[in-house]
């Protein structure tokens, strides 16, 4: 994939999200600071859609990080949770929010599905499995 | 000596003195950081030694001192007063008392550093470079370690004028005949934010000051739970300690405005998923705040993408949060890690469990969205082979959990020759687990979510669960459960405790409850104390082995409800009976864990080095038990009593017990009383 924030934020999907709870809205601010300037994005979460424009309004949620740290959560490598805690993003307001991003931005790539590795494990019995091993 | 608050909490020797130690967590921690890792008072280069020491609260301590060690007293006309406490920070007052005729003089000295360690790596200490400012003029001593963005800060200040350096502070004093000098050392821990402010100054949960009060916060807290009269000596100072081993057991996670419980102490000051859930199923009859505010953070925690890092997938219930540096530069697991498989059926387990005693309707709607996705987790991503069943396998094969059920060490399932078996892996209380979530899913899709459909089928799925699982986990020649299935179907025929849980969770054949009971207090199984993990005489049974042999008191209580579930009521009296006997045997808090040692053997109960002491599923499941004697079961609007109390608790009275129905009384005596009573 390799998109930007900007990219993500751009074309994100604007119709009915399922995994967003229908009783959560609020709105968050991201400031992605990059060289002395700062970009706004301003998303508006209700009805289980997110809409997305550019405003340097208030907001419930204000996000700020780095460029390369929004990039790398729109890419799903980092969770907003562990980059909180690195501290490579801070966050002013309702803390509630944050963890809506992992819902919006994307999971990383190259994440397997649980079952891959149980038809993995089928497809390898007769093969030598770790039972065998030990007998 | 500790003094705790929430998952900030400072442990030391019984003189109030901290010095690190690679076999031990002692130190001033908060957020799985230890922020203070040498606290030593000297007072004229001597070190201390304790008279005495006052308890005063679990945030709370007093030390009474005098200089010199045990074996020579230095001088008589000295003595030192240290009250030490904590909430969002450290605060020590020290008195020194003058009790001569004299004015004296002298040099008190508290040395002061940090190594920054991570709760986690305690015992392999890591060599971190600490910056130190000392700065007299204000006097505060600044320790800070920082690594990228990440930013970690220990500040003391002193009341008292000190003269500062970079390994303590110290203070020149001359006191009055009889009089009384004094400091207060202040310490605050800092996790970097924003221009070096806290992390926590910006989120507004934690504005809402996490100071007020915190005495009249533990009364009311006690306060509010129900009032134990029982006949048995010590059982009520058992229960009151228990309460308030949970009240301390309690924290504020960053993003969050109520408490959750937490683990234990020392190795899990922070949320674990399962231990928190089961916490909160063990205490609804005595303090049920706890479980709206634990399924309101999962649910904020709850997973939403597939990540092979974290081993999250879309509606899986976290398995643990740490705020440590490793678990933020993920050097080992990560911060937020969902590697467990029985965390999200739990989670509509509570959810249900709950409104019964609550009648909290509203938060079943406001939950309604996490807990449908929790409920389709189980099939779509529990299910790994097609089989029907709930298994585990991590895809984080560097630090991931390799058995991700609550006997989560690695060599804990294992067959009875001590074989492991492949992954994925579908324990049995798992499968047990997932038939109670399906069948409370629909009952609150029935009458809460307006999705009779929804209901129907959850029912037809968990009464075709149960069916499958009473064909393939029973081994009719040994007449009990496998421990697991491997994922080619083959069972692995350990003899353990997990198929207590499943009489907890109903889905049991009626007609096979007697035989799982008899093992459950047979020889093998039952110490005396209480049930193993894992029965003697298989190959790898060891007494002091976590989960191939020793005795957890919150398994047991799952246990002990399980039994009463199918009114095998002698049996779980037996159990419930071991256990109160270890605790009070032990005294005060109830341990994690204790060996599985016969109990004639031994006497006294073995506690084991790695067992958190208080543990929170620990202490609820003292409360389980106690309700389990009791016979507590909410039914509609009412509280049934039904008791079935072990012999030599005599009369129990447990009053107020808060639920839909108000406040209601139960009692209770035990039949050997009952009998004396006939006969009067």
């Amino acid at each position: 994939m390799g998109a930007t924030v900007e990219q993500y934020l751009g074309q994100l999907d604007t119709s009915r999200r399922p995994d967003l709870p229908e009783t959560t809205t609020g709105t968050l601010r991201l400031d992605v600071r990059d060289d002395g300037s700062t970009d706004h994005w301003y998303l508006t979460v209700a009805d289980q859609q997110v809409r997305v424009t550019r405003s340097a309004d208030d907001a419930e949620l204000v996000v700020r990080a780095d460029r390369e740290v929004f990039d790398r959560m729109a890419r799903g490598e980092l969770h907003p949770g562990a980059g909180l805690l690195r501290n490579e993003l801070t966050v002013q307001g309702n803390m509630r929010l944050l963890m809506l991003l992992r819902r919006i931005f994307a999971g990383p790539d190259g994440a397997r599905h649980p079952r891959e590795l149980g038809r993995a494990a089928l497809v390898g019995q007769g093969a030598t499995t770790a039972r065998d091993e030990r007998r | 000596m500790h003094v705790i608050a929430g998952n900030l909490f400072a442990i030391g020797d019984a003189q109030g003195d901290i010095e690190a130690d690679p076999r031990a967590p002692v130190g001033l921690f908060a957020y799985d950081t230890r922020f203070l890792s040498h606290w030593v008072l000297r007072i004229d280069g001597e070190r201390v030694n304790a008279l005495s020491r006052d308890d005063l609260t679990y945030f709370e301590t007093r030390f009474f001192l005098v200089p010199g060690a045990a074996s020579h007293y230095v001088d008589a006309d000295v003595s030192i007063i240290r009250h030490r406490s904590v909430h969002d920070c450290f605060h020590e007052n020290i008195t020194v008392l003058n009790h001569s005729s004299q004015p004296a003089e002298y040099t008190v000295r508290v040395e002061m550093a940090s190594d920054f360690t991570d709760v986690v790596e305690v015992g392999q200490l890591r060599r971190r470079a600490v910056d130190v400012t000392a700065d007299s003029t204000n006097q505060q001593l600044v320790l800070r370690y920082q690594r990228d963005r990440f930013v970690r800060e220990t500040t003391v200040r002193s009341t008292f004028p000190a003269e500062v350096d970079e390994q303590g502070m110290t203070f020149r004093v001359r006191i009055a005949p009889d009089g009384v000098w004094e400091t207060d050392l202040h310490v605050s821990v800092t996790m970097g934010g924003e221009d070096g402010r806290d992390l926590r100054a910006d989120l507004r949960p934690h504005q809402q000051t996490v100071r007020t009060g915190m005495r009249e916060d533990l009364v009311r807290w006690l306060d509010r739970a129900p009032r134990l009269v029982a006949e048995r000596r010590g059982l009520e100072e058992l229960y009151q300690s228990t309460l308030t081993d949970l009240a301390a057991l309690r924290y504020r996670p960053l993003s969050y405005r109520e408490r959750v419980p937490i683990g234990g102490l020392p190795w899990a000051m922070g949320l674990c998923g399962r231990d928190a859930l089961i916490t909160c199923l063990q205490t609804m009859a005595f303090t049920p705040e706890l479980a709206p505010a634990t399924l309101r953070m999962l649910a904020l925690m709850q997973g939403g993408q597939l990540d092979d890092a974290l081993d999250e997938e879309p509606g899986k219930i976290l398995a643990q949060l740490r705020y440590g540096e490793t678990g933020a530069f993920s050097d080992r697991a990560s911060a937020l890690y969902y590697g467990a498989a029985d965390t999200t059926p739990l989670f509509v387990v509570l959810l249900d469990e709950y409104e019964r005693w609550s009648g909290d309707a509203d938060l079943i709607r406001e939950l309604r969205h996490p807990a449908r996705m929790a409920l389709d987790w189980i099939d779509e991503y529990g299910d790994l082979t097609g089989d029907g069943y709930l298994g585990y396998q991590r895809r984080n094969e560097r630090d991931g959990a390799i058995n991700q059920c609550w006997k989560d060490s690695p060599d804990a399932i294992v067959d009875a020759r001590g074989r492991q078996p492949a992954f994925p892996r579908a324990t049995c209380e798992l499968q047990g687990y997932a038939y109670d979530a399906k069948r409370r899913g629909a009952r609150l899709a029935r009458e809460f979510w307006g999705d009779p459909a929804y209901a129907d089928r959850l029912e037809r799925e968990a009464e075709a669960l149960k069916d499958r699982f009473n064909r393939d986990f029973w081994l009719p020649h040994r007449e009990y459960y496998a421990l697991a299935l491997d994922p080619y179907g083959e069972p692995v025929d350990a003899l353990a405790s997990n198929m207590g849980h499943l009489l907890w969770s109903g889905i049991v054949a009626d007609d096979r409850a007697e035989a799982v009971a008899e093992h459950l207090v047979g020889p093998r199984l039952f110490s005396g104390w209480g049930v193993r993990t894992f029965a003697e005489g298989q190959r790898t049974y060891n007494p002091v082995g976590t989960h191939l042999g020793a005795v957890w008191p919150s398994d047991n209580a799952l246990i002990a409800a399980g039994l009463r579930r199918y009114r095998l009521d002698e049996q779980a009296a037996r159990i419930a009976g071991g256990i109160f006997d270890m605790a009070q045997t032990i005294g005060s808090s109830a341990p994690g864990v204790i060996a599985g040692y016969d109990r004639a053997l031994t006497t006294y109960p073995v506690q084991l080095t790695t067992s958190c002491r208080p543990q929170a599923w620990s202490s609820g499941g003292m409360l389980m038990l106690l309700g389990t004697m009791l016979g507590l079961r909410p039914t509609g609007d009412n509280l049934l009593v039904n008791p079935a109390v072990p012999e030599g608790f005599g009369r129990l009275e447990l009053l107020d017990i808060p639920g839909r129905w108000g406040h209601s009384d139960a009692y209770a005596r035990d039949r050997t009383t009952e009998r004396r009573h006939r006969l009067r």
